[in-house]
Protein backbone atom coordinates (compact mmCIF):
# COMPACT_ATOMS: atom_id res chain seq x y z
CA UNK A 1 0.00 0.00 0.00
CA UNK A 2 2.41 2.28 1.08
CA UNK A 3 4.92 1.27 -2.02
CA UNK A 4 2.43 2.04 -4.44
CA UNK A 5 1.28 5.48 -3.04
CA UNK A 6 5.00 6.51 -3.06
CA UNK A 7 5.67 4.79 -6.79
CA UNK A 8 2.73 7.34 -7.49
CA UNK A 9 4.58 10.17 -6.08
CA UNK A 10 7.02 9.68 -8.17
CA UNK A 11 5.21 10.56 -11.32
CA UNK A 12 5.16 14.08 -10.00
CA UNK A 13 7.57 16.75 -8.35
CA UNK A 14 10.00 14.27 -6.76
CA UNK A 15 11.16 16.77 -4.01
CA UNK A 16 7.08 17.47 -3.04
CA UNK A 17 6.71 13.85 -3.22
CA UNK A 18 9.02 12.70 -0.91
CA UNK A 19 7.70 15.51 1.54
CA UNK A 20 3.61 13.99 0.65
CA UNK A 21 4.53 10.51 0.63
CA UNK A 22 3.91 9.88 4.37
CA UNK A 23 0.65 12.11 4.43
CA UNK A 24 -0.64 10.50 1.77
CA UNK A 25 0.29 7.05 2.58
CA UNK A 26 -1.03 7.65 5.78
CA UNK A 27 -4.21 9.08 4.02
CA UNK A 28 -4.58 5.97 1.42
CA UNK A 29 -4.23 3.63 4.45
CA UNK A 30 -6.73 5.37 6.28
CA UNK A 31 -9.01 5.29 3.62
CA UNK A 32 -8.27 1.34 2.65
CA UNK A 33 -8.55 0.42 6.43
CA UNK A 34 -11.95 1.87 6.96
CA UNK A 35 -13.38 3.26 3.41
CA UNK A 36 -16.12 4.83 3.19
CA UNK A 37 -18.84 2.35 1.85
CA UNK A 38 -20.65 2.63 -1.72
CA UNK A 39 -23.92 2.55 0.10
CA UNK A 40 -26.07 5.47 0.11
CA UNK A 41 -27.75 5.00 3.80
CA UNK A 42 -25.90 6.36 6.78
CA UNK A 43 -25.33 4.32 9.78
CA UNK A 44 -25.85 6.11 13.06
CA UNK A 45 -25.94 5.69 16.97
CA UNK A 46 -29.40 5.06 18.30
CA UNK A 47 -30.53 6.03 21.57
CA UNK A 48 -34.08 6.00 21.18
CA UNK A 49 -35.74 9.01 23.50
CA UNK A 50 -32.82 10.21 24.39
CA UNK A 51 -32.31 11.04 20.72
CA UNK A 52 -29.20 13.24 21.27
CA UNK A 53 -27.14 10.16 20.41
CA UNK A 54 -26.22 11.51 17.12
CA UNK A 55 -24.38 14.37 18.92
CA UNK A 56 -21.96 12.30 20.63
CA UNK A 57 -18.29 11.96 19.90
CA UNK A 58 -16.39 9.36 18.33
CA UNK A 59 -14.23 8.85 21.46
CA UNK A 60 -17.46 9.42 23.58
CA UNK A 61 -18.45 6.58 20.95
CA UNK A 62 -16.06 4.70 21.74
CA UNK A 63 -15.69 4.61 25.57
CA UNK A 64 -19.46 3.49 25.35
CA UNK A 65 -19.05 0.73 22.76
CA UNK A 66 -15.85 -0.42 24.60
CA UNK A 67 -17.87 -0.75 27.65
CA UNK A 68 -15.29 1.35 29.38
CA UNK A 69 -17.97 4.52 29.73
CA UNK A 70 -21.15 2.74 31.91
CA UNK A 71 -23.13 5.75 33.11
CA UNK A 72 -24.45 8.93 31.24
CA UNK A 73 -23.52 12.16 32.29
CA UNK A 74 -27.21 12.47 33.69
CA UNK A 75 -26.15 9.55 36.38
CA UNK A 76 -28.41 6.64 34.19
CA UNK A 77 -26.44 3.41 33.49
CA UNK A 78 -25.59 2.22 29.92
CA UNK A 79 -27.08 -0.47 28.24
CA UNK A 80 -25.60 -0.95 24.77
CA UNK A 81 -27.25 -3.24 22.14
CA UNK A 82 -25.05 -4.92 18.89
CA UNK A 83 -25.99 -7.10 16.53
CA UNK A 84 -23.67 -10.29 15.45
CA UNK A 85 -20.24 -9.65 14.57
CA UNK A 86 -20.96 -10.62 11.32
CA UNK A 87 -24.06 -8.06 10.99
CA UNK A 88 -23.78 -6.24 7.98
CA UNK A 89 -24.79 -3.14 10.09
CA UNK A 90 -22.44 -4.03 13.05
CA UNK A 91 -19.42 -4.20 10.17
CA UNK A 92 -20.67 -0.75 8.71
CA UNK A 93 -21.09 0.85 12.41
CA UNK A 94 -17.78 -0.50 13.20
CA UNK A 95 -15.89 0.62 10.38
CA UNK A 96 -16.83 4.00 9.55
CA UNK A 97 -18.45 5.16 12.81
CA UNK A 98 -16.18 4.20 15.89
CA UNK A 99 -13.11 3.73 13.01
CA UNK A 100 -12.36 -0.09 14.25
CA UNK A 101 -12.52 -3.62 13.45
CA UNK A 102 -15.24 -5.32 14.46
CA UNK A 103 -12.56 -7.84 15.72
CA UNK A 104 -11.41 -5.19 17.63
CA UNK A 105 -14.88 -4.53 19.42
CA UNK A 106 -14.96 -8.48 20.14
CA UNK A 107 -11.40 -9.29 21.39
CA UNK A 108 -12.16 -6.27 24.21
CA UNK A 109 -15.67 -7.72 25.05
CA UNK A 110 -14.38 -11.38 25.35
CA UNK A 111 -11.43 -10.51 27.58
CA UNK A 112 -13.25 -8.17 30.16
CA UNK A 113 -16.26 -11.20 30.11
CA UNK A 114 -13.70 -13.63 31.05
CA UNK A 115 -11.59 -11.55 33.30
CA UNK A 116 -14.66 -10.32 35.12
CA UNK A 117 -13.82 -7.00 34.34
CA UNK A 118 -16.55 -5.20 32.50
CA UNK A 119 -19.82 -6.35 31.07
CA UNK A 120 -20.33 -6.63 27.36
CA UNK A 121 -23.24 -5.06 25.24
CA UNK A 122 -25.89 -7.59 24.67
CA UNK A 123 -26.13 -9.22 21.08
CA UNK A 124 -29.48 -9.45 19.80
CA UNK A 125 -30.77 -10.70 16.13
CA UNK A 126 -32.16 -8.03 14.03
CA UNK A 127 -32.05 -4.19 13.51
CA UNK A 128 -35.59 -4.20 15.01
CA UNK A 129 -34.64 -5.78 17.85
CA UNK A 130 -32.04 -3.49 18.17
CA UNK A 131 -34.75 -0.26 18.47
CA UNK A 132 -36.87 -1.76 20.74
CA UNK A 133 -34.69 -3.05 23.04
CA UNK A 134 -33.06 0.53 23.24
CA UNK A 135 -36.21 1.87 23.36
CA UNK A 136 -37.11 -0.11 26.25
CA UNK A 137 -33.77 0.40 28.17
CA UNK A 138 -33.32 3.72 30.09
CA UNK A 139 -30.00 4.85 29.10
CA UNK A 140 -30.49 2.12 26.10
CA UNK A 141 -27.89 3.26 23.35
CA UNK A 142 -27.41 1.06 19.90
CA UNK A 143 -27.20 1.56 16.00
CA UNK A 144 -29.46 2.32 13.21
CA UNK A 145 -29.19 2.74 9.67
CA UNK A 146 -31.26 6.07 8.06
CA UNK B 1 -5.65 -43.99 26.84
CA UNK B 2 -9.34 -42.46 27.32
CA UNK B 3 -10.88 -45.38 29.39
CA UNK B 4 -14.60 -46.12 29.49
CA UNK B 5 -15.69 -45.02 32.96
CA UNK B 6 -19.02 -43.98 34.16
CA UNK B 7 -17.71 -40.25 34.28
CA UNK B 8 -16.42 -40.07 30.94
CA UNK B 9 -20.05 -41.13 29.88
CA UNK B 10 -21.22 -38.92 31.66
CA UNK B 11 -18.77 -36.16 30.15
CA UNK B 12 -19.98 -36.98 27.04
CA UNK B 13 -23.19 -37.07 27.63
CA UNK B 14 -23.26 -33.61 28.70
CA UNK B 15 -21.22 -32.39 26.15
CA UNK B 16 -23.85 -33.83 23.38
CA UNK B 17 -26.82 -32.43 25.50
CA UNK B 18 -25.32 -28.66 25.63
CA UNK B 19 -24.26 -29.76 21.60
CA UNK B 20 -28.11 -29.99 21.47
CA UNK B 21 -29.35 -27.22 23.32
CA UNK B 22 -27.18 -24.88 22.03
CA UNK B 23 -27.85 -25.86 18.34
CA UNK B 24 -31.67 -25.74 19.26
CA UNK B 25 -31.65 -22.19 20.17
CA UNK B 26 -28.69 -19.50 19.59
CA UNK B 27 -29.20 -17.91 22.77
CA UNK B 28 -26.14 -15.32 23.49
CA UNK B 29 -26.25 -14.87 26.98
CA UNK B 30 -29.14 -14.70 29.76
CA UNK B 31 -30.04 -11.85 30.62
CA UNK B 32 -31.78 -11.82 34.33
CA UNK B 33 -33.51 -8.89 34.11
CA UNK B 34 -32.42 -6.93 36.67
CA UNK B 35 -29.91 -3.83 35.53
CA UNK B 36 -27.69 -5.33 32.97
CA UNK B 37 -26.98 -8.49 35.20
CA UNK B 38 -26.53 -11.53 32.70
CA UNK B 39 -24.94 -15.12 32.20
CA UNK B 40 -22.30 -16.36 30.15
CA UNK B 41 -20.69 -19.42 30.30
CA UNK B 42 -19.00 -21.70 27.86
CA UNK B 43 -17.60 -25.19 27.40
CA UNK B 44 -14.39 -26.77 25.74
CA UNK B 45 -13.29 -30.04 24.96
CA UNK B 46 -9.75 -30.77 23.47
CA UNK B 47 -8.18 -33.88 21.81
CA UNK B 48 -4.51 -34.23 22.09
CA UNK B 49 -2.01 -36.71 20.73
CA UNK B 50 1.52 -36.67 20.86
CA UNK B 51 4.38 -38.41 18.92
CA UNK B 52 6.73 -38.78 22.24
CA UNK B 53 5.47 -37.65 25.77
CA UNK B 54 2.58 -36.82 27.27
CA UNK B 55 1.04 -33.53 27.33
CA UNK B 56 -2.27 -33.18 29.16
CA UNK B 57 -2.82 -36.95 30.23
CA UNK B 58 -1.89 -40.11 28.37
CA UNK B 59 -1.51 -38.66 24.75
CA UNK B 60 0.63 -41.30 22.97
CA UNK B 61 -1.29 -43.73 20.66
CA UNK B 62 -4.90 -43.00 21.00
CA UNK B 63 -4.48 -39.66 21.97
CA UNK B 64 -5.87 -37.87 25.02
CA UNK B 65 -9.57 -36.05 25.97
CA UNK B 66 -8.46 -34.54 29.18
CA UNK B 67 -8.79 -31.18 28.29
CA UNK B 68 -12.15 -30.01 29.42
CA UNK B 69 -13.02 -26.46 30.21
CA UNK B 70 -16.18 -25.47 31.53
CA UNK B 71 -17.24 -21.75 32.65
CA UNK B 72 -20.24 -20.05 33.83
CA UNK B 73 -20.04 -16.61 35.11
CA UNK B 74 -22.32 -14.01 36.31
CA UNK B 75 -21.72 -10.00 36.08
CA UNK B 76 -23.43 -6.94 36.16
CA UNK B 77 -23.40 -3.46 37.44
CA UNK B 78 -25.63 -2.91 40.57
CA UNK B 79 -24.55 0.67 40.10
CA UNK B 80 -23.37 2.58 37.07
CA UNK B 81 -19.99 2.83 38.08
CA UNK B 82 -19.96 -0.40 40.38
CA UNK B 83 -19.05 -3.73 38.45
CA UNK B 84 -19.86 -7.34 40.35
CA UNK B 85 -18.22 -10.59 38.74
CA UNK B 86 -17.65 -13.73 39.40
CA UNK B 87 -16.98 -17.01 37.23
CA UNK B 88 -16.15 -20.48 38.21
CA UNK B 89 -14.27 -22.85 36.38
CA UNK B 90 -13.93 -26.85 35.98
CA UNK B 91 -10.94 -27.71 34.30
CA UNK B 92 -9.41 -31.08 33.68
CA UNK B 93 -5.80 -31.28 32.04
CA UNK B 94 -4.26 -34.76 32.57
CA UNK B 95 -2.10 -34.42 35.78
CA UNK B 96 -0.79 -30.74 35.39
CA UNK B 97 -4.85 -29.82 36.83
CA UNK B 98 -5.59 -30.95 39.66
CA UNK B 99 -9.13 -31.50 37.49
CA UNK B 100 -11.54 -29.43 39.69
CA UNK B 101 -13.82 -26.50 40.23
CA UNK B 102 -12.59 -23.45 41.25
CA UNK B 103 -13.23 -19.63 41.74
CA UNK B 104 -11.62 -18.11 38.66
CA UNK B 105 -12.37 -14.33 39.70
CA UNK B 106 -14.83 -12.93 42.34
CA UNK B 107 -14.45 -9.10 42.21
CA UNK B 108 -16.23 -5.76 42.50
CA UNK B 109 -14.72 -3.11 39.96
CA UNK B 110 -14.92 0.92 41.07
CA UNK B 111 -14.21 2.76 38.25
CA UNK B 112 -14.48 6.87 38.56
CA UNK B 113 -14.24 9.19 35.41
CA UNK B 114 -11.99 11.87 37.28
CA UNK B 115 -12.04 14.13 33.91
CA UNK B 116 -13.45 13.60 30.50
CA UNK B 117 -10.07 11.53 29.82
CA UNK B 118 -8.72 9.98 32.30
CA UNK B 119 -10.51 6.94 34.63
CA UNK B 120 -9.13 5.74 37.79
CA UNK B 121 -10.03 2.58 39.56
CA UNK B 122 -10.03 -0.37 42.25
CA UNK B 123 -10.51 -3.83 42.27
CA UNK B 124 -10.93 -5.87 45.32
CA UNK B 125 -11.30 -9.67 45.59
CA UNK B 126 -10.04 -12.52 43.46
CA UNK B 127 -8.89 -10.73 40.77
CA UNK B 128 -6.95 -11.91 37.33
CA UNK B 129 -3.38 -10.83 37.39
CA UNK B 130 -2.52 -8.55 34.48
CA UNK B 131 0.09 -10.34 32.94
CA UNK B 132 1.32 -9.52 29.49
CA UNK B 133 -1.32 -9.91 26.01
CA UNK B 134 -3.49 -12.83 27.70
CA UNK B 135 -3.22 -14.33 31.26
CA UNK B 136 -6.37 -12.31 32.60
CA UNK B 137 -8.98 -14.40 30.27
CA UNK B 138 -6.89 -17.27 29.15
CA UNK B 139 -9.04 -20.52 30.33
CA UNK B 140 -11.90 -18.88 27.51
CA UNK B 141 -10.23 -20.58 24.15
CA UNK B 142 -12.26 -17.32 22.63
CA UNK B 143 -9.27 -15.55 23.39
CA UNK B 144 -7.00 -17.12 22.69
CA UNK B 145 -5.12 -17.44 18.99
CA UNK B 146 -4.91 -20.91 19.30
CA UNK B 147 -5.73 -24.36 21.30
CA UNK B 148 -2.22 -23.70 23.49
CA UNK B 149 -0.97 -20.74 24.46
CA UNK B 150 2.71 -20.32 23.77
CA UNK B 151 3.96 -22.27 26.85
CA UNK B 152 6.86 -20.68 27.06
CA UNK B 153 5.43 -17.63 28.69
CA UNK B 154 1.67 -19.17 30.08
CA UNK B 155 2.58 -22.28 31.39
CA UNK B 156 -0.40 -25.13 31.84
CA UNK B 157 1.77 -27.81 32.83
CA UNK B 158 3.51 -26.39 35.42
CA UNK B 159 2.51 -25.51 38.77
CA UNK B 160 3.44 -22.06 38.56
CA UNK B 161 0.21 -21.53 36.83
CA UNK B 162 -2.44 -21.30 39.55
CA UNK B 163 -0.13 -18.52 40.78
CA UNK B 164 0.37 -17.04 37.81
CA UNK B 165 -3.84 -16.99 37.10
CA UNK B 166 -5.05 -14.95 39.18
CA UNK B 167 -4.72 -12.96 43.28
CA UNK B 168 -6.31 -12.44 46.27
CA UNK B 169 -6.08 -8.80 46.88
CA UNK B 170 -6.84 -5.41 45.10
CA UNK B 171 -5.95 -3.86 41.83
CA UNK B 172 -5.61 -0.11 41.17
CA UNK B 173 -5.82 1.12 37.63
CA UNK B 174 -5.80 4.00 35.66
CA UNK B 175 -6.39 4.91 32.16
CA UNK B 176 -5.54 7.92 30.78
CA UNK B 177 -6.45 8.91 26.79
CA UNK B 178 -5.56 11.61 24.46
CA UNK B 179 -6.81 11.65 20.71
CA UNK B 180 -6.03 8.06 19.31
CA UNK B 181 -3.55 7.34 22.15
CA UNK B 182 -4.25 5.76 25.45
CA UNK B 183 -1.78 4.76 28.40
CA UNK B 184 -3.13 2.77 31.22
CA UNK B 185 -1.36 1.57 34.26
CA UNK B 186 -1.99 -1.70 36.86
CA UNK B 187 -1.12 -2.53 40.00
CA UNK B 188 -2.12 -5.42 41.98
CA UNK B 189 -0.74 -6.29 45.72
CA UNK B 190 -2.33 -9.29 46.98
CA UNK B 191 -1.47 -12.60 49.06
CA UNK B 192 0.07 -14.70 46.81
CA UNK B 193 -1.88 -18.41 46.07
CA UNK B 194 1.82 -19.86 46.29
CA UNK B 195 0.51 -22.37 48.75
CA UNK B 196 -1.67 -23.44 46.17
CA UNK B 197 -1.34 -27.06 44.15
CA UNK B 198 2.59 -27.80 43.66
CA UNK B 199 3.70 -24.43 43.48
CA UNK B 200 5.82 -24.76 46.93
CA UNK B 201 8.31 -26.78 45.10
CA UNK B 202 8.13 -25.04 42.55
CA UNK B 203 9.21 -21.99 43.95
CA UNK B 204 11.77 -22.98 46.70
CA UNK B 205 13.44 -25.04 43.87
CA UNK B 206 12.90 -28.59 45.55
CA UNK B 207 11.53 -30.08 41.96
CA UNK B 208 14.42 -29.45 40.66
CA UNK B 209 18.12 -30.61 41.04
CA UNK B 210 19.39 -31.76 44.34
CA UNK B 211 15.04 -31.82 45.19
CA UNK B 212 14.06 -33.75 42.20
CA UNK B 213 11.15 -36.37 42.89
CA UNK B 214 10.38 -35.12 45.79
CA UNK B 215 6.85 -33.48 46.11
CA UNK B 216 4.78 -30.98 48.45
CA UNK B 217 7.50 -29.57 50.18
CA UNK B 218 6.01 -29.33 54.04
CA UNK B 219 5.66 -26.05 55.22
CA UNK B 220 3.89 -22.58 54.01
CA UNK B 221 5.29 -19.28 52.70
CA UNK B 222 5.29 -16.13 54.54
CA UNK B 223 5.62 -12.21 53.46
CA UNK B 224 5.25 -9.51 51.89
CA UNK B 225 2.50 -9.10 49.35
CA UNK B 226 3.11 -10.11 45.94
CA UNK B 227 3.19 -6.93 43.21
CA UNK B 228 2.03 -7.00 39.70
CA UNK B 229 2.19 -4.47 37.86
CA UNK B 230 1.16 -3.20 34.46
CA UNK B 231 1.81 -0.24 32.21
CA UNK B 232 0.31 0.14 28.63
CA UNK B 233 0.09 2.04 25.36
CA UNK B 234 -2.79 1.75 22.81
CA UNK B 235 -3.43 3.33 19.89
CA UNK B 236 -6.88 3.76 18.53
CA UNK B 237 -8.32 1.06 20.36
CA UNK B 238 -5.48 -1.78 19.73
CA UNK B 239 -4.46 -1.41 16.79
CA UNK B 240 -0.87 -1.05 18.07
CA UNK B 241 -0.50 -2.72 21.99
CA UNK B 242 2.44 -2.11 23.84
CA UNK B 243 2.66 -3.80 27.25
CA UNK B 244 4.92 -4.01 30.18
CA UNK B 245 4.68 -6.47 33.17
CA UNK B 246 6.63 -6.94 35.97
CA UNK B 247 6.26 -9.42 38.94
CA UNK B 248 7.75 -9.08 42.14
CA UNK B 249 7.41 -11.97 44.87
CA UNK B 250 9.68 -11.91 48.09
CA UNK B 251 8.99 -14.65 50.43
CA UNK B 252 10.62 -16.88 53.28
CA UNK B 253 9.84 -20.56 53.27
CA UNK B 254 9.15 -22.08 56.57
CA UNK B 255 9.66 -25.59 56.96
CA UNK B 256 7.45 -27.74 59.03
CA UNK B 257 9.70 -30.70 58.60
CA UNK B 258 13.39 -31.73 59.49
CA UNK B 259 14.64 -33.01 56.38
CA UNK B 260 13.52 -29.76 54.48
CA UNK B 261 15.38 -26.68 55.03
CA UNK B 262 13.39 -23.24 55.69
CA UNK B 263 14.49 -20.59 53.29
CA UNK B 264 14.10 -17.33 51.52
CA UNK B 265 12.80 -17.06 47.51
CA UNK B 266 12.55 -13.77 45.49
CA UNK B 267 11.31 -13.88 41.96
CA UNK B 268 11.52 -11.01 39.82
CA UNK B 269 9.82 -11.44 36.23
CA UNK B 270 9.20 -8.44 33.47
CA UNK B 271 7.91 -9.54 30.39
CA UNK B 272 7.30 -6.86 27.51
CA UNK B 273 4.42 -7.36 25.23
CA UNK B 274 3.88 -5.58 21.70
CA UNK B 275 1.41 -6.35 19.10
CA UNK B 276 0.03 -5.06 15.65
CA UNK B 277 -3.49 -5.68 14.38
CA UNK B 278 -4.27 -4.98 11.02
CA UNK B 279 -7.40 -5.84 9.08
CA UNK B 280 -6.40 -8.81 8.09
CA UNK B 281 -2.63 -9.42 9.90
CA UNK B 282 -2.22 -9.44 13.40
CA UNK B 283 1.27 -9.72 14.66
CA UNK B 284 2.10 -10.40 18.50
CA UNK B 285 5.37 -11.18 20.17
CA UNK B 286 6.48 -11.32 23.86
CA UNK B 287 9.56 -11.74 25.65
CA UNK B 288 9.71 -12.70 30.11
CA UNK B 289 13.07 -12.86 32.14
CA UNK B 290 12.03 -14.68 35.30
CA UNK B 291 15.06 -13.93 37.73
CA UNK B 292 15.15 -16.23 41.25
CA UNK B 293 17.05 -16.16 43.86
CA UNK B 294 17.15 -18.78 46.11
CA UNK B 295 19.08 -18.71 49.84
CA UNK B 296 18.70 -21.41 52.71
CA UNK B 297 17.38 -24.55 50.93
CA UNK B 298 21.09 -26.08 50.21
CA UNK B 299 23.91 -26.79 52.91
CA UNK B 300 25.65 -24.32 53.78
CA UNK B 301 22.89 -21.71 52.75
CA UNK B 302 24.43 -20.67 49.27
CA UNK B 303 22.44 -18.10 47.47
CA UNK B 304 21.54 -20.16 43.86
CA UNK B 305 20.58 -17.61 41.18
CA UNK B 306 18.86 -18.35 37.97
CA UNK B 307 17.88 -16.49 34.93
CA UNK B 308 15.23 -18.19 32.72
CA UNK B 309 14.45 -16.71 29.00
CA UNK B 310 11.48 -16.78 27.18
CA UNK B 311 9.79 -15.49 23.85
CA UNK B 312 7.59 -15.99 21.09
CA UNK B 313 6.69 -14.47 17.74
CA UNK B 314 3.25 -14.81 16.34
CA UNK B 315 1.58 -13.75 13.03
CA UNK B 316 -2.31 -14.67 12.32
CA UNK B 317 -4.01 -14.09 9.69
CA UNK B 318 -7.78 -13.96 9.07
CA UNK B 319 -8.02 -15.05 5.86
CA UNK B 320 -12.12 -14.95 5.35
CA UNK B 321 -15.09 -14.64 7.81
CA UNK B 322 -14.93 -16.83 10.61
CA UNK B 323 -11.31 -18.08 9.94
CA UNK B 324 -7.28 -17.79 10.87
CA UNK B 325 -4.24 -19.05 10.27
CA UNK B 326 -1.73 -19.02 12.97
CA UNK B 327 1.89 -19.03 12.61
CA UNK B 328 4.31 -18.93 15.96
CA UNK B 329 7.68 -19.57 17.10
CA UNK B 330 8.25 -19.73 20.98
CA UNK B 331 10.67 -20.74 22.77
CA UNK B 332 11.82 -21.14 26.35
CA UNK B 333 15.49 -21.58 27.83
CA UNK B 334 15.27 -22.55 31.85
CA UNK B 335 19.16 -21.10 32.06
CA UNK B 336 19.54 -18.00 30.22
CA UNK B 337 23.09 -18.47 29.98
CA UNK B 338 22.96 -21.95 28.96
CA UNK B 339 20.38 -22.10 25.85
CA UNK B 340 21.55 -25.59 24.69
CA UNK B 341 21.61 -26.80 28.24
CA UNK B 342 24.72 -28.80 28.79
CA UNK B 343 25.80 -27.27 31.67
CA UNK B 344 22.24 -28.05 33.45
CA UNK B 345 22.37 -31.55 32.23
CA UNK B 346 25.97 -32.18 33.75
CA UNK B 347 24.88 -30.95 37.11
CA UNK B 348 21.72 -32.46 37.36
CA UNK B 349 22.51 -36.11 35.29
CA UNK B 350 18.86 -35.24 33.03
CA UNK B 351 19.22 -34.68 29.34
CA UNK B 352 20.02 -31.72 27.77
CA UNK B 353 16.69 -31.16 26.26
CA UNK B 354 15.13 -31.65 29.56
CA UNK B 355 16.67 -27.53 30.10
CA UNK B 356 14.72 -25.80 27.13
CA UNK B 357 11.90 -26.08 24.38
CA UNK B 358 11.26 -24.89 21.00
CA UNK B 359 8.29 -24.95 19.30
CA UNK B 360 7.34 -24.23 16.03
CA UNK B 361 3.43 -24.18 15.77
CA UNK B 362 0.80 -24.08 12.93
CA UNK B 363 -2.69 -23.80 13.63
CA UNK B 364 -6.06 -22.82 11.93
CA UNK B 365 -9.58 -21.72 13.73
CA UNK B 366 -12.89 -21.82 12.45
CA UNK B 367 -15.31 -19.60 13.95
CA UNK B 368 -18.25 -22.16 12.15
CA UNK B 369 -21.58 -20.71 13.71
CA UNK B 370 -22.13 -18.03 16.06
CA UNK B 371 -20.30 -18.41 19.42
CA UNK B 372 -19.33 -22.30 17.91
CA UNK B 373 -15.57 -22.89 17.09
CA UNK B 374 -13.23 -25.70 16.48
CA UNK B 375 -9.22 -25.12 16.56
CA UNK B 376 -6.86 -27.20 15.56
CA UNK B 377 -2.55 -27.10 15.30
CA UNK B 378 0.31 -28.89 14.91
CA UNK B 379 3.50 -28.20 16.91
CA UNK B 380 6.77 -29.36 16.32
CA UNK B 381 9.23 -29.17 19.49
CA UNK B 382 12.62 -29.52 20.07
CA UNK B 383 12.81 -30.05 24.16
CA UNK B 384 11.15 -30.72 27.28
CA UNK B 385 11.09 -27.76 29.35
CA UNK B 386 7.04 -27.39 29.96
CA UNK B 387 6.45 -31.04 29.97
CA UNK B 388 4.50 -32.04 33.76
CA UNK B 389 6.45 -34.44 35.68
CA UNK B 390 2.82 -35.48 36.96
CA UNK B 391 1.88 -37.11 33.26
CA UNK B 392 5.69 -38.10 32.87
CA UNK B 393 6.59 -40.13 35.92
CA UNK B 394 10.50 -40.28 35.69
CA UNK B 395 11.35 -37.00 33.45
CA UNK B 396 13.36 -35.81 36.28
CA UNK B 397 15.06 -38.93 37.03
CA UNK B 398 18.83 -39.18 35.96
CA UNK B 399 18.34 -42.93 35.36
CA UNK B 400 14.93 -42.59 33.88
CA UNK B 401 14.25 -39.64 32.02
CA UNK B 402 16.60 -40.86 28.83
CA UNK B 403 13.63 -43.60 28.64
CA UNK B 404 10.55 -42.21 29.23
CA UNK B 405 11.38 -38.72 27.43
CA UNK B 406 11.60 -37.99 23.99
CA UNK B 407 13.27 -34.61 22.58
CA UNK B 408 12.20 -34.09 19.25
CA UNK B 409 8.54 -34.93 19.52
CA UNK B 410 5.18 -34.05 17.78
CA UNK B 411 1.84 -33.10 19.15
CA UNK B 412 -1.49 -32.30 17.17
CA UNK B 413 -4.38 -30.79 19.45
CA UNK B 414 -7.88 -30.05 18.33
CA UNK B 415 -10.88 -28.46 20.38
CA UNK B 416 -14.27 -27.38 20.04
CA UNK B 417 -15.69 -24.63 21.92
CA UNK B 418 -19.57 -23.62 22.35
CA UNK B 419 -20.46 -20.49 24.71
CA UNK B 420 -23.46 -18.54 25.25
Amino acid sequence: MCQRSTAGDRLGAVNRGRRLALPVCCAVLTLWCFGASAADSRVVPYAGSRGSATSLTRTELRDIFFARQTKWPNGDPIRVFVLPDRHPLHVRFSKEVLGVYPYQLRSTWDRILYSGTGVPPTVVNTPQEVRERVDEAPGGIGYAEE
Amino acid sequence: MMSTTPRSIARVLGAVTSLLIGLATPAHAIDLGFRDFQIHGFASQGYTHTSGNDFFGNSQDDGSLEFTELGLNVLGHPLPNLLFAVQGIYRDAGGSDKEDFRLDYANFDLSLPVRDNVTLGIRGGRVKNPFGLYNEARDAIWTRPSVLLPQSIYFDSLALREIELASDGGLLYGRFAFGDHALSAELVASDPRANASGATDFIVGFDSLAFRGTNNAPGSFEGRLLLVGRAGYEWREGLVRLFFTAVDFDHDFESSSPTFPSGNAKVFAPLISAQLNLEQWSLTGEYLRIDTERSGFTPGGVLLENTSESYYLQAQYRFAPGWSALARYDALFLNIDDHDGSASARLSGLPRDRFFAKDLTFGLRWEFLEDWLVAAEYHNIDGTAWLSPIDNPGINNPAQAREVSDGHWDLFTLMFSYRF
